[in-house]
């Protein structure tokens, strides 16, 4: 194109030269036409168009003045030479205008097409970033403040002091004729990303070459427009997000709830079951106390069983009382007072030991353990809990370690039962202790309620105490449980 | 990114801060001094090397990063001038010294040196720029002033060229434009930058006693100088190297020297 507008510009300087006219030639009118060629191609490109006519023409007009003086055709010309650098100028500026309004509005359209999307915000800011650069001829930054951090583009770090982080925190819009200078001088211009909210991030250009008075506007629009668009998308995000997270809460909650009434079921089944058991005994055995005479020692064996049976379900009344307090967000009651907690380890253990179990039962206890605020009874249902399930769950003949020691910092006591059972999948560790929650392989080893874990825990929690169950290696499960000592 | 990585810090330096006053005042005594002691012929000769060392010295102020080092620079640069306008005038071939100038300026300014593909094109651009002016300044005066181009021995052509390499163009560009035009730059917009610019550099060459002063020449030279200037401006920033201005200036100013008067 340049190639040819200089061809053309020859051409009519060859054809005022051959009309013998000299600057009154008609063809100095035909100037006019690349230079608006030129206008329209590159806008501001006119006035060089312009230009070079001049330099073409005053080669025609000066020595007619120089000879003549301000003759008509001399003055013609003198008027085509002002036409020309007016027309260069005003038709360059207005083409250059229409097309800076083009261009403006191409990136308005990008700027939407690069927000469009779910992508994550740091994302979304190398797309605009790209998609400004083509537009903007130079270097494009973006920060933008994401919670406490700031997500950035076009650079990789956000320096204190920075003209974008001035920019940040003052909130106004920042033009730095050089950062860098050199014979070119880098300029830069930081246009607030204005939210709701206020500042809420910044848009940086940068260029070897001058970002005008016009432009910077144009900027300030542009970050303003940015600003919203950013912030709307931001909350159109967080909007989808909450909408997920409320539905996968929703999902989770309705499965718990179903999980719930089944495992209620279940309990039901169960307690029914379990509350059987010691009520058929205590019927069996009263019927025959009423019916049939007994040597003495046999009255005081039927007497032995049926203390046992109703002991038993009283332990089940009192877990069914407990489970009830804990479901309306109770504590348990408790009579606390210091408690050597050693003692009513071993006592327990000595107690399970007596009901001839085919278990090793190996209680090992530190001397002089520290004495602990709690209720002997609510220790002594917890330890014999835990030591019974560590019976039940683990095969006959297998030892169980009990040991109670100190615990240094802070300072407590911890109490730990340990079987050689199978152990407990990964996936039920966490969720032993929820009441009516049983495992699958514990429920085909052994019948129980799924309450004991569930009331010794919040036992444990009324004592301000803390239980966690593991496994062991190579196999067995390990209960853990500290509360805190006195002083 | 700038913007982003490197910490701002607004800098409220003026225009003209670090201009070497002292070594430039010194110059102006000498110059004062020589009209007064010296015949005609050898006051010029100081003068010529004052002035140029003036604007030499005072680029190097402008463009160095710490002005106080280059206080002494203009003495520096019109004593090699005032040695160079010495040889030019006493020994044959003697204007060869002016090229010493440009070699000490480089020692200087390594930022400067022509090299890399950036030199070269621009110095091209800049090149055919001084070519077409050139032309077109000999087709208008010969076709307006009546002047003519005259023939020269190649000895003559060679030593204006290596004034103007040594001197004349090399001061001009590396003031008005490696300096001054370079410090509006980076304060002000290229219209008023290339404005300042090409104002200084004509009004340079305006109050140059060599220059012929009828109308018809002032009002010429102030055309081209004008445009010369503006042309030169541009290329620095296009292309961020001396050597355009400079090559520009010498095609320029060799067409110049042609014309007959």
């Amino acid at each position: 194109m340049t190639v040819a507008l200089g061809l053309v510009l020859g051409a009519i300087t060859l054809a005022i030269a051959v009309s013998d006219a000299g600057a009154g030639s008609l063809w100095r009118h035909a100037y006019h036409v690349p230079v608006v060629v030129a206008a329209l191609r590159w806008g501001g490109g006119a006035v060089l168009a312009a230009l070079a006519a001049v330099l073409l023409y005053t080669p025609f007009v000066l020595p007619a003045l120089e000879r003549s003086g301000p003759s008509p055709s001399v003055l013609e010309g003198l008027v085509t030479l002002a036409l020309l650098l007016g027309v260069g100028v005003s038709s360059g500026a207005l083409a250059a205008g229409v097309h800076r309004q083009r261009v403006r509005y191409e990136t308005l359209v990008a700027v939407q097409r690069a927000l469009d999307g779910e992508a994550a915000l740091d994302v979304t800011l190398v797309r605009l970033r790209t998609s400004l650069e083509a537009r903007l001829a130079g270097t494009i930054g973006l920060a933008v403040r994401d919670g406490e951090r700031v997500a950035l583009a076009g650079g990789a770090v956000l320096t204190s002091g920075s003209p974008a982080a001035r920019v940040l925190s003052a909130g106004g819009p920042l033009f730095v004729p050089d950062l860098g200078g050199g014979m070119r001088p880098r300029r830069c211009f930081v246009a607030p990303l204005v939210g709701r909210g206020g500042t809420t991030g910044a848009l940086a250009l940068e260029r070897r070459g001058d970002i005008g008075g016009e432009e910077r506007r144009a900027l300030l629009a542009l970050a303003r427009h940015l600003g919203l668009a950013l912030e709307n998308a931001r909350l159109a995000a967080r909007q989808r997000r909450f909408a997920e997270e409320l539905a996968e809460k929703v999902t989770a909650a309705t499965r718990h709830v179903v999980e719930m009434d089944r495992m209620k079921s279940d309990f039901v089944a169960i307690a029914s079951h379990e509350l059987r058991t010691p009520l058929t005994a205590l019927q069996g055995f009263s019927e025959l106390l009423a019916t049939r005479r007994f040597a003495p020692a046999e009255l005081a064996r039927v007497g032995a069983i049926m203390n046992a049976e109703t002991e038993r379900l009283g332990r089940i009344v009192a877990d069914f009382l407990d489970l009830a307090r804990l479901e309306r967000g109770l504590a348990p009651p408790l009579r606390r007072g210091p408690v050597d907690a050693g003692a009513v380890v071993g006592d327990a253990v000595e107690v399970l030991r007596r009901a001839r179990t085919t278990h090793r039962l190996e209680l090992d206890c530190d001397e002089a353990l520290p004495k602990v605020d709690a209720d002997p009874d609510a220790l002594d249902r917890i330890v014999k809990n835990l030591v019974s399930n560590a019976v039940k769950y683990s095969p006959a003949g297998s030892r169980v370690r009990v040991r109670a020691r100190l615990q240094a910092m802070p300072p407590a006591v911890e109490i730990i039962v340990e079987d050689e059972g199978p152990g407990i999948a990964a996936a039920d560790l966490a969720r032993v202790f929820e009441p009516y929650y049983r495992t699958a392989a514990g429920a085909r080893v052994a019948t129980g309620s799924g309450l004991g874990l569930a009331v010794v825990k919040s036992l444990v929690d009324a004592h301000g105490g803390s239980i966690r169950a593991e496994n062991v290696a190579p196999h067995g499960t390990r209960m853990t449980l500290i509360l805190p000592a006195l002083p | 990114m700038l913007a982003l990585e490197q910490p701002y810090v607004p800098s409220r330096a003026g225009l003209l801060d670090g201009t070497p006053v002292a070594a430039l005042a010194m110059l102006a005594a000498a110059w004062g001094l020589a009209l007064l002691a010296l015949p005609a012929a050898a006051a010029r000769g100081v003068g010529l090397a004052a002035a140029h060392g003036a604007l030499l010295g005072a680029a190097l102020a402008w463009t160095a990063p710490d002005p106080r080092r280059e206080r002494w620079a203009p003495l520096e640069a019109a004593l090699l001038l005032g040695a160079a306008t010495l040889c030019a005038r006493l020994l044959p071939g003697g204007a060869v010294a002016y090229l010493g100038v440009p070699a000490w300026l480089l020692r200087r300014r390594a930022d400067w040196r022509a090299g890399g593909t950036e030199h070269a094109r621009s110095a091209l651009a800049g090149a055919l720029f001084g070519l077409l002016l050139g032309a077109h300044l000999l087709v208008n005066a010969s076709l307006t002033l009546g002047l003519r181009v005259r023939p020269a021995p190649i000895a003559d052509l060679l030593g204006w060229l290596a004034y103007d390499l040594g001197a004349n163009v090399l001061a001009a560009e590396a003031c008005f434009r490696g300096g001054l035009f370079t410090r509006a730059l980076q304060r002000w917009p290229f219209p008023a930058a290339a404005a300042l610019s090409t104002a200084a550099s004509v009004a340079r060459y305006l109050v140059d006693p060599l220059l012929p002063h009828a109308t018809g020449i002032l009002a010429g030279a102030t055309f081209y100088l004008a445009l010369l200037g503006v042309g030169n401006c541009w290329l620095l920033v296009r292309h961020g190297s001396l050597a355009g201005p400079i090559a520009g200036g010498l095609l320029f100013f060799a067409a110049y020297r042609l014309l007959a008067r």
